[in-house]
């Protein structure tokens, strides 16, 4: 199988708020297919999402997305109408219908042309399964709802770059399972970025997975080889193991241990969780040392 | 032919049929074979045949949506009625200055300017709704666009409507709901002769600045400096004996007019820093606006 050519290059990304180095130096290419970011609170998901979505301007690096650079104002609106972007905590003018909100993003990507646009809101009304209570007002739907009322907007006009920040936050397993499910279809020949605390979002649905911690990228490859990392480093035991540097007591009462095992424990198979916490435990632990 | 088939049942034929979809019956037939029509499925099944396809889905397309098609909003339905776009009154009905409350606050404010005008019938009176009328569409734009107070502020940045036209046509609906409503205020003023449109160029003036600092700062706090800017400007020159100000007669009003234009060129030159949300707090502020 050949490698797909990137569609997104980031280059040295820099982002500071104040003293905090929000971006500290971020590279990665994404292609077509679905792209998981996991990492903790605090590490930058939220900044890298804003600015590949161009809402905010690094202030250092470089961005490349479909073939266009942002800081050209023509590229930007280029680039802005080949883009979907649900933001982490969409916000919506709660008086108007699910249908109302939709349109008035449509007119904002400036799908003027009245008839096709109504068409183009029914139809991503539709695909998030809204299509019933498309006359409801925001105000009287539920959170998982208004969660799809934000990601249909994202979806108007078949966007080629789509940007979702947190989009399975607050969703219930049903819901999250049918997220899933459109979401891998829309991976299907688009390029997709997703935040998520959900290690089991990525598992379900990413090609690929970045982990972002402290502003750097720590982790760029596959589902399969992020839980790769935590091969031999995963073992269970009756007691919390003190090397551990996490664990976690289980439904079975053993306890869960990462880390460096001792000699002659026994060893559990690995799952991308273990990676991920080994990724970032390890960091906890080094950096009061270093 | 029209007429009876071999079973005796009649049938519209293909002649009559013809003619219809050429729309060359008069109505009393055109009635006459639509009603047969809904009846008939052999007729409705011939009458298909002859309608070009691709008019058949335009018009069920055109069906469906002025059908489906949920009522709008009463401001958008007036904004329409007035000859705006109705996309422009769709990006205007979403506009949180317009949406009721800032209405009420600016029509609550002029009446009891001009209550208080009538009942303490002085020039102090006069000069406080000189100096307040000014500064009802300040207090619109400040929530009419920008992080924080527009819901979909993020989302409308990432799209390509650019935000500068966005945030402009909001000022402008602002600017002259304001400016109506301040207006028909100074028509119950008759005792201020034409000093009544003293408030006009200041009004422009402060509106088109705080746009022009709203490059520079968080639109609410170029809001909020214009504002204070104006209100020490109104006290620090109002003068007896009786209370005036410099504010409101000719060099004042020239003065305005050349902030109004200053504050217009600034703001088109530094439009482009509305387009990136680079500079500006986006915690919100109006929880109350927001549904997360």
């Amino acid at each position: 199988m050949t490698t797909p050519a990137p569609t997104i290059r980031v280059r040295d990304l820099a982002m500071t708020f104040g003293r905090t180095r929000a971006l500290d130096g971020v590279t990665f290419d994404l292609v077509p297919g679905v792209t998981g970011l996991l990492g903790p609170n605090g590490a930058g998901k939220t900044t890298l999402l804003r600015v590949l979505a161009t809402v905010s301007a690094p202030d250092g690096g470089s961005v490349n997305a479909l073939g266009l650079d942002p800081r050209h104002t023509d590229q930007r609106l280029d680039l802005r109408g080949r883009l979907g972007y649900m933001p982490q905590e969409p916000g919506f003018h709660a008086r108007f219908t699910a249908f109302e909100f939709v349109d008035y993003v449509a007119i904002l990507k400036e799908l003027h042309q009245r008839r096709a646009r109504h068409e183009e809101v029914r139809r991503v009304l539709e695909l998030v399964g809204l299509g019933a209570v498309r006359g409801k007002q925001i105000k009287a739907l539920s959170g998982g709802m208004r969660r799809r009322v934000a990601l249909a907007q994202a979806l108007l006009g078949e966007p080629d770059l789509l940007v979702l920040d947190e989009p399975t936050a607050g969703l219930d397993p049903e819901q999250r399972l049918r997220f899933r499910e459109l979401v891998s279809r829309l991976g299907e020949g688009r390029t997709v970025l997703l935040s998520t605390h959900q290690t089991e979002d990525v598992v379900a649905l990413a090609r690929h997975v970045m982990v972002l911690h402290l502003g750097g990228l720590r982790f760029a490859g596959t589902p399969l080889e992020l839980a790769g990392l935590a091969r031999g480093h995963v073992w269970q035991s009756q007691e919390r193991d003190p090397g551990a540097l996490a664990a976690w007591r289980t439904g079975t009462g053993q306890h869960r241990n990462i880390g460096d095992p001792p000699a002659g424990a026994d060893l559990l198979e690995a799952t991308l969780e273990d990676g991920y916490l080994l990724l970032l435990g390890g960091d906890h632990v080094e950096e009061p040392a270093a | 032919m029209a007429g009876p088939d071999t079973t005796g049942a009649w049938h519209a034929g293909g002649d009559l049929l013809a003619a219809y979809n050429d729309q060359r019956l008069d109505a009393a037939a055109r009635w006459s074979v639509e009603a047969h029509l809904t009846s008939c499925t052999a007729c409705r099944l011939q009458a298909r045949a002859l309608v070009d396809p691709a008019r058949l889905e335009r018009l069920r397309a055109a069906l469906i949506d002025a059908v489906d098609l949920p009522r709008a909003g009463m401001a958008e339905r007036l904004l329409v009625r007035l000859g705006v776009a109705n996309h422009t009154a769709r990006l205007l009905a979403a506009t949180p200055a317009l949406r009721g409350s800032w209405l009420v606050a600016v029509a609550a404010t002029l009446a009891f300017a001009v209550l208080a005008a009538w009942t303490h019938s002085g020039p102090d009176a006069n000069l406080a709704f000189l100096c307040v009328a000014p500064l009802l569409p300040l207090a619109g734009i400040a929530v009419a666009y920008g992080p924080g107070v527009d819901p979909t502020y993020e989302i409308g940045l990432a799209a390509p409507l650019p935000s500068f036209r966005l945030l402009l046509l909001r000022a402008a609906a602002v600017l002259a709901t304001a400016t109506l409503l301040a207006a028909a205020a100074s028509l119950a003023l008759p005792q201020l002769g034409p000093g009544a449109a003293g408030w006009l160029l200041p009004s422009l003036g402060l509106t088109a600045s705080s746009l022009a600092l709203a490059t520079t700062v968080a639109p609410l706090r170029a809001v909020g400096i214009t504002a204070g800017a104006w209100i020490l400007a109104v006290m620090a020159t109002v003068a007896p004996p009786a209370p005036s100000s410099v504010l409101f007669a000719v060099a004042g009003q020239v003065a305005f007019a050349a902030v109004a234009l200053l504050g217009a060129a600034v703001l088109l030159v530094r439009r482009g820093r509305f387009e990136s949300d680079r500079g500006f707090d986006t915690t919100p502020r109006f929880a109350a606006r927001r549904l997360r």
